[in-house]
């Protein structure tokens, strides 16, 4: 029997240092047949889907889930986004290149992707939120022509909290960038406030479908917003974030008021499947 | 059929010590049933009543290394040299019930089933004198139940009927040199018909009580000690951590239970919690068993064994609550509230603490 908590070796091959509180790690397994490999029918995705999230294990830390937030081209190793905040991630800022740490993975259902073919999307991150659009945006970026027109609207809490800013100019050629600052600096010339002022600025394209990522308290009043602006309750997308302890949906961490497990049956959630479930956003 | 007589039953269990089975059995102490360790066959006498903790246990630890530094054995997660032939001698019909559900749950999970795999049931029929047992015990209940061997004990006979359920207990049987067993074959853990219209309606209306004054109650009520979480043979939540020890340099990543009342048990980085308030808690805990289980594996979620009210520090007694859940009504006018309420007090109260119809 194929035991569901065993864990497999990276590397640490590169770490890129986003702001004080953010890094991109770039891991490599060391046999990518230790990665479990999802491909869909139109063969963008060759190995994880957007979305889909790993389990990193530091020996003696423990366990936690983190968003890939690499596009899965090339799928023979993987970069997640991550922010210090306990114990787990204060010994992976520690880390150097070379060092070894274990993963498995990589879990959950990811974005649809299938379901976005030729469609206008509005792409929504809060924060730390860009991270997991992050291989979506990239895969856009690649294969425009598969989509529609799209719009990623993005807030950040200060400009040196942004993440991937020295990716935006290619990200530009494809995807209309638009960006606010709770609190701006004198360089800024951009927007300001929250992410939903921005929908008052500007127009978002017809029907798009929305995918929203971010910190829990920002879905409710996204999703008021852009519902007012004419999306509908049907294309809206949420990513979820979850305590996660198995990552196989039993311990129970996870579940949602209606039985969907964030792990399993998620993290990403079409609005209706849980709009009725209480707590889930 | 000759059926076994209680020295029959202490011969057997002398032949499963020499067979180097370790027996866990309910035994009394101080007043208390118990599980204990059987080391002595001529003390052993079969205790009909159910323990307070269930076997539960034996099969899931309360602390299970899944991963260590110190062993290669024990690296892979592979360490069915460590587990031990056990015999659960005497697990009443609610916990067999209850290890058929945690069998679906845990149907993947290595380390249970190594540990199922080296276990011998032995299961036994509550006493039927006892007119409140939710279970009027009947022997189709048994094609259900993942047990070897089952004594039947029928309240005026001192004897006991013997049936098994695995070519396992059958040959245990044979070779202790008892053979008047009648054999009955396991028809899986979910009946045909699935769940009982009892449990439908519970599930249902355990989804419309949401945000009632029955969870508000409960709300108040529960201190959030999880004694009850300890206590039930079906709840299995976990937590995966690592544990360092210092004395000998070595790391482990343990599995340990959880109970969905702690705070914490919802909280992600940064502090959100998604379980915010104890009626948040509390309905999680009682939907598990009325609706998430059932939707999930078909089965009830609660074999109705009534520990958790045997031990609420607060007397919070499933079966009132549940009795509550089944009479609530949706947006009924507040006029007629008044009836509801008188009615729910009028109903008595019952020592047992069992609540479902006969299967």
């Amino acid at each position: 029997m194929r035991n569901q908590y065993k864990t497999y070796p990276l590397i640490i091959t590169n770490i890129e240092s986003q702001n004080a509180l953010v890094k991109v790690f770039t891991l490599k397994p060391e046999d990518r047949k230790n990665i479990k490999c999802a491909t869909d029918e139109k063969k963008i995705i060759k190995c994880w889907v957007p979305g889909q999230f790993i389990s990193i294990s530091i020996p003696g830390f423990g366990e936690a889930p983190f968003a890939i937030c690499s596009s899965p081209n090339p799928c023979n190793e993987f970069q997640i986004c991550v922010q210090k905040k306990g114990g787990l991630t204060s010994k992976f800022f520690s880390m150097s290149v070379g060092d070894e740490i274990d993963f498995r993975g990589p879990y959950g259902n990811g974005f649809p992707i299938s379901k976005l073919s030729k469609r206008n999307l509005l792409l929504i991150a809060g924060g730390l939120g860009l991270a997991p659009l992050r291989p979506l945006i990239q895969i856009i970026a690649n294969h425009a022509a598969e989509f529609g027109k799209v719009q990623l609207f993005g807030g950040s809490r200060e400009e040196k909290m942004m993440l991937f800013k020295n990716e935006y100019g290619a990200w530009r050629k494809n995807i209309e960038l638009n960006l606010t600052l709770d609190i701006p600096n004198e360089n800024w010339n951009g927007s300001t406030g929250l992410v939903t002022a921005l929908f008052d600025k500007i127009p978002i394209s017809k029907n798009a479908i929305a995918i929203i990522c971010g910190p829990p308290v920002m879905f409710p009043a996204v999703i008021k917003k852009i519902k007012k602006k004419g999306v509908a309750e049907k294309n809206i997308y949420l990513l979820l974030e979850r305590r996660m302890h198995c990552g196989v949906g039993i311990c129970q961490h996870c579940v949602l008021v209606n039985g969907k497990y964030v792990c399993k049956d998620g993290p990403v959630f079409n609005y209706a499947e849980i709009k009725d479930s209480p707590g889930a956003i | 059929m000759i059926p076994m007589t209680n020295s029959d039953l202490k011969l057997f269990v002398e032949f499963l010590l020499n067979k180097n089975y370790t027996i866990h059995s309910p035994v009394r102490k101080n007043g208390k049933i118990v599980i204990r360790e059987i080391t002595d066959s001529r003390k052993f006498s079969l205790i009909k009543e159910r323990p307070l903790y269930s076997f539960k246990n034996f099969l899931l630890p309360d602390k299970k290394t899944l991963f260590s530094t110190t062993s290669d054995e024990n690296k892979n997660g592979n360490d069915q040299k460590l587990i031990r032939k056990q015999v659960l001698f005497g697990i009443t019909v609610f916990d067999l019930r209850a290890v058929s559900l945690l069998s679906q749950i845990f149907e993947k999970d290595p380390y249970f089933q190594d540990i199922i795999s080296m276990t011998l049931f032995i299961g036994q029929s509550p006493i039927p004198e006892e007119n409140s047992f939710y279970e009027k015990y009947e022997e189709n209940i048994l094609e259900h139940f993942k047990f070897d061997i089952f004594i039947e004990s029928r309240g005026d006979q001192k004897d006991f009927r013997i049936f098994t359920g695995s070519k396992h207990g059958q040959k245990m049987l044979n070779e202790f040199g008892y053979d008047d067993f009648e054999h009955i074959e396991y028809a899986g853990a979910v009946p045909e018909e699935g769940l009982s219209d009892f449990h439908k309606k519970l599930k249902e209306k355990t989804k419309l009580s949401y945000g009632s004054k029955i969870w508000k109650d409960l709300g108040k009520k529960c201190l959030g000690c999880d004694k009850c979480a300890i206590v039930c043979p079906t709840c299995f939540c976990f937590k995966i951590y690592d544990e360092n020890n210092i004395f000998n340099d070595s790391i482990a990543r343990v599995r340990q239970w959880d109970s969905c009342f702690n705070s914490e048990f919802s909280e992600i980085a940064g502090g959100t919690k998604f379980l915010k308030t104890m009626e948040d808690r509390i309905y999680n805990w009682y939907s598990h068993k009325f609706v998430r289980i059932p939707d999930e594996y078909n089965l009830p979620g609660c074999v109705g064994c009534g520990r958790c009210a045997d031990v609420c520090p607060a007397g919070i007694n499933i079966k009132d609550e549940i009795f509550k859940i089944m009479k609530f009504k949706a947006k009924k006018p507040i006029a007629k509230m008044s009836k509801f309420k008188s009615k729910t007090l009028k109903k008595p109260r019952t020592k047992k603490l069992i609540y479902e119809k006969p299967i």
